[in-house]
């Protein structure tokens, strides 16, 4: 049997068995959700060769699957991390109810994702993104808290997606007559020559899945309500299906020079790229000004995935080599620690009961393996040397400034990036640091199902810092699939078009040496007289505090930092969509006004209609 | 091997040079400020008697993994930072490693002390601590941004992000970037106000206020280490401030031993006169309120990196 079909269909039958087993018992259940997406990865790591495709028919329709190097890299994320997500979520669905649904709609997640990795054509494209959609939507409302706020606001923006892309997608048909995405290139669809339309409602599609503003305002409550080892896949990888989406139409809409650098044809698109990409830089300022207001961890996080995406969206829309390779790794990279940063979260909550940091703190020494990959992920997330986390953003700096001339951006996402320091230490302090007070004094180290996803996560964020050429040889590959050519690449010295490059071997070697020599004399030195006291044993200002005295500091944070910046709190998206929908309420009420459901209003209608008719039946039908 | 023996000397000299250098100009401070103050003021050498004492303690307690690890994250990031930084121009001792990083990478770098110190002041449990470290990063978002934007203009002006780049190009042209893009160079000046922590920006120690914030449970080895990372820190930030904008140690590029003192003394003219505009600024000012600091840093540096950019552009 084909190699395409064979996965699709050990995931789908995945799915089935999952959901029947999930009555008797959520470990069988979720262990075969597991294995069967672990044997579809293995399967296509070891099955599957680059560009290979099938084609068959679907009624009068030619449908075409098929897997290219661009798709490859986002294969990577999605079966990757869903595999790990999936081993996590083992111990973290235990003794929930309705883990049947659960992981029946978690490996459709998968499934639907990939498909669209698989579709060459439209027709499968959107279906799959349907499904991924209704899978999610599932999953989203399955805490059942707030279902008609939530779930609807994703439904909504969901659909205004689905629409637009459904009409670009009749558009190409239409233009061009084709349903193929190769075929649709080729004739040039996405390259404002003939129609603008279809790449900006194509982009708008992308967009709501990849949260940028103003389509983000499902994103961070849709993030932190679901349970967290989907929000894994969610955050982690479902949002990259909007990076893939746009990357693959952004790219084909600059046109290339001699040197296959990406220039831009005309006046529209740059505009267009200039709005995307500001658009970005303002999503992640945004993002991250709310992130570092959260009392709740897992809000945090979700507001941080939506700046992250924000970057993203900047290095794809800048279109240079640097740029788009930046967004590409550093979409590969923020699946890896927002992965972890979400499994550290949901292990906290599973083991102290919840995420609200003005109520958990001081796990550090409960929860040792989950500090340590929070610290790692955090780490890489604050994009400080010497983690994946910093090639990405050294590389979309570096484009920035060095290719593009948008400096007044720089600084824009450097701001965002700066302030990131803020949520980074909160989620740290908030969690695991500060006082160990008495409600967490019970809390145990999570489970080792729960440990093992997230400290392959951490080393593999040690790794890509080491050596990002691991990722830059996939990521190039898939560039030069979509268009761009010769793209050069180093196993671990990064550069820039100016020649300026930072060697991540030295920088390794320097902080291991720097460490191991300080950790030794600090740590050998007076090894006897040093003795461990709690956190009550301190000295505030020449007073000891007694045992019962609670000196936690967690509410109002950073309260000096929302002073400074209170200008900038004042506007909100959600407020504006708000009033948008109240605008269409009373849009609507005055409709009801005409169409007021009673039989009688009606017949009056009718017969109003009938009189005007007979008044003018003169005019209007005159010969 | 011995080009390996060379680099590695090379980078001890460069070490212990740092960190002498460093300490002195602390203890400068502390007689001067005293001088000001209309008081006798401890010895110039003061600072190497408080980390003897520091260091020859012998009982220490210690709040934990991350407690013991802050002094390590802070000399980390000092020693690092100085490894790639090109000290002086063109010479055979002290390059160390500074072809393989560049501009960006010491930004990042030079945060990563802080927040392993933050980490470290947090499990402490001590909520002077704490709020400590929410100044203390509150106040980094503040003046990183006139940095940033002035470190942008330079990067614009000479087409290039590496240090050694920039300071060639001042020795080539023979105007210091000081003069010739003077808005990036007063912007920096202001952020180098927030990263010097004297006053006003003395928030986060905050002494009197905060029991001196996030130190404050440190003690014996693990608060001396933090001093001699201290200490290194302040020598880098300074000979960076003078290599992007005053050219270095000047035109010297003879590896003769006379050059090289000669190229020293030149260095330590400078950086002293630099390090002394936010000790003077600090002598004439009350400590702000954290919102102040940061609308400072906001508001008038700020607007000047932004001209600088545009200056740049010109």
């Amino acid at each position: 049997m084909n190699s395409f079909f064979l996965i699709l269909l050990i995931l789908l039958a995945g799915a089935a068995i999952s959901f029947a087993l999930g009555k008797i018992s959520s470990i069988i259940s979720g262990t075969v959700a597991f294995l069967s997406i672990a044997s579809a990865s293995v399967l296509f790591f070891t099955q599957l060769k680059n560009n290979t495709y099938i084609e068959f028919p679907l009624g009068e329709i030619q449908l075409q699957w098929g897997i290219d190097s661009f798709g490859y890299i986002f294969a990577l994320i999605v079966l990757g991390l869903g595999s790990l997500a999936s081993l996590y979520s083992i111990s973290y669905m235990q003794n929930k109810e309705r883990t049947g649904i659960f992981y029946f709609n978690f490996v459709l997640v998968i499934t639907s994702m990939v498909g669209i990795i698989f579709s060459q054509d439209f027709i499968s494209f959107f279906i799959f993104w349907e499904i991924m959609t209704w899978s999610s939507y599932l999953l989203i409302i399955f805490n059942k808290k707030d279902v008609k706020e939530i779930g609807v606001k994703y439904m909504i923006f969901s659909a205004i997606g689905a629409y637009s892309m459904l009409t670009a997608i009749v558009m190409i048909k239409g233009n061009y007559n084709t349903f193929l995405i190769s075929d649709a290139i080729q004739a040039g669809a996405f390259n404002f020559t003939n129609n603008e339309y279809i790449p900006i409602l194509l982009l708008i599609g992308f967009a709501v899945k990849a949260a940028t503003m103003p389509l983000h305002v499902w994103a961070p409550k849709a993030y932190s309500n679901s349970p967290m080892s989907f929000t894994v896949i969610f955050s982690g990888a479902m949002s990259k299906m909007g990076v893939l989406g746009m990357a693959l139409v952004l790219v084909r809409i600059f046109t290339f020079n001699a040197n296959n650098e990406a220039i831009l044809p005309n006046f529209s698109p740059i505009i267009l790229q200039q709005t995307l990409a500001w658009l970005g830089a303002i999503t992640a300022v945004i993002a991250t000004l709310y992130a570092l207001m959260q009392d709740d961890a897992k809000k945090l996080l979700a507001y941080s995935s939506i700046a992250q995406l924000g970057y993203i969206t900047v290095g794809l829309a800048i279109g240079t080599k640097l740029s788009v390779m930046a967004a590409l790794f550093l979409a590969i990279v923020h699946g890896i620690f927002k992965g972890a940063l979400f499994m550290v979260a949901g292990a906290v909550e599973r083991q102290a009961g919840t995420t609200d940091m003005t109520k958990v703190s001081g796990l550090i020494r409960k929860m040792p393996f989950t500090f340590f990959t929070a610290l790692i992920a955090i780490i890489a997330l604050a994009g400080i040397p010497p983690l994946g986390g910093f090639v990405g953003k050294w590389m979309l700096y570096e484009s920035l400034i060095t290719e593009s001339n948008s400096y007044f951006l720089v600084i824009l996402v450097f701001f965002s990036s700066t302030s990131a320091f803020l949520y980074c230490y909160r989620f740290l302090f908030g969690l695991f640091l500060g006082q160990e007070e008495e409600a967490t004094k019970d809390v145990k180290e999570a489970p080792i199902t729960m440990i093992i996803p997230m400290l392959i996560l951490s080393v593999l964020l040690m790794v890509t810092g080491a050596y990002p050429g691991i990722l830059f040889d996939p990521i190039a590959k898939g560039m030069e699939t979509i268009g761009f050519n010769n793209v050069t690449w180093d196993m671990s010295v990064l550069g820039n078009i100016w020649g300026n490059s930072v060697n991540m071997i030295y920088v390794w070697l320097t902080i291991v040496i720097v460490f191991i020599a300080a950790f030794i004399f600090l740590t050998l030195k007076g090894l006897k007289g040093t003795r461990y006291v709690s956190t009550k044993d301190i000295s505030t200002s020449g007073e000891i505090p007694l045992e019962h005295e609670n000196l936690t500091f967690q509410i109002n944070f950073f309260q000096p930092f929302r002073r400074a910046a209170a200008p900038m709190y004042k506007r909100s998206m959600d407020k504006i969509w708000n009033e948008i929908g109240s605008g269409l309420e009373s849009l609507f009420n005055f409709t009801r006004k005409i169409y007021t459901g009673n039989g009688q209003t009606y017949a009056i209608f009718v017969i109003a209609f009938l009189v005007l008719m007979l008044l003018l039946k003169d005019t209007l039908f005159l010969n | 091997m011995e080009d390996l023996a060379i680099k590695i000397l090379g980078a001890v000299l460069t070490t212990i040079m740092a960190f002498t250098v460093g300490m002195f100009y602390g203890g400068f401070v502390r007689k001067l400020t005293a001088r000001v103050q209309n008081r006798r003021g401890p010895v110039v050498y003061q600072n190497f008697i408080d980390l003897l004492k520091l260091q020859s303690k012998t009982t220490n307690i210690a709040h934990g993994f991350m407690h013991h690890m802050a002094p390590i994250w802070m000399i980390i990031a000092s020693l690092t930072t100085l490894m790639f930084l090109p000290i002086l121009n063109g010479n055979l001792w002290f390059p160390n490693i500074s072809f393989h990083g560049d501009l960006i990478f010491l930004l990042y770098m030079m945060v990563f002390g802080s927040l392993g110190m933050a980490l470290g002041a947090g499990q402490t449990g001590n909520p002077n601590s704490a709020i400590g470290v929410t100044r203390g990063l509150s106040q980094m978002v503040g003046f990183e941004i006139p940095f940033v934007m002035s470190l942008i203009a330079l990067m614009i002006q000479y087409k290039t992000t590496s240090i050694q780049d920039i300071m060639i190009a001042q020795n080539e042209s023979g105007i210091w970037n000081m003069f010739s893009n003077p808005f990036a160079f007063l912007a920096a000046l202001f952020a180098m106000f927030g990263m010097f922590r004297y006053s006003p920006f003395d928030i986060v120690g905050a002494p009197a206020e905060l029991a001196s914030g996030p130190v404050s449970e440190f003690g014996g080895k693990y608060l001396g280490t933090m001093m001699t990372a201290n200490s290194i820190f302040s020598f880098f930030k300074l000979t960076l401030y003078v290599n992007l904008f005053m050219a270095g140690a000047g035109n010297i590029n003879d590896v003769g031993i006379v050059a090289t003192l000669i190229a020293i003394v030149i260095l330590l003219i400078k950086t002293f006169a630099l390090y002394m505009v936010p000790v003077f600024y600090g002598w004439v000012s009350p400590r702000y309120r954290t919102e102040q600091a940061i609308r400072y840093f906001w508001a008038w540096p700020s607007a000047l990196g932004l001209i600088g950019i545009v200056w740049a552009l010109i």
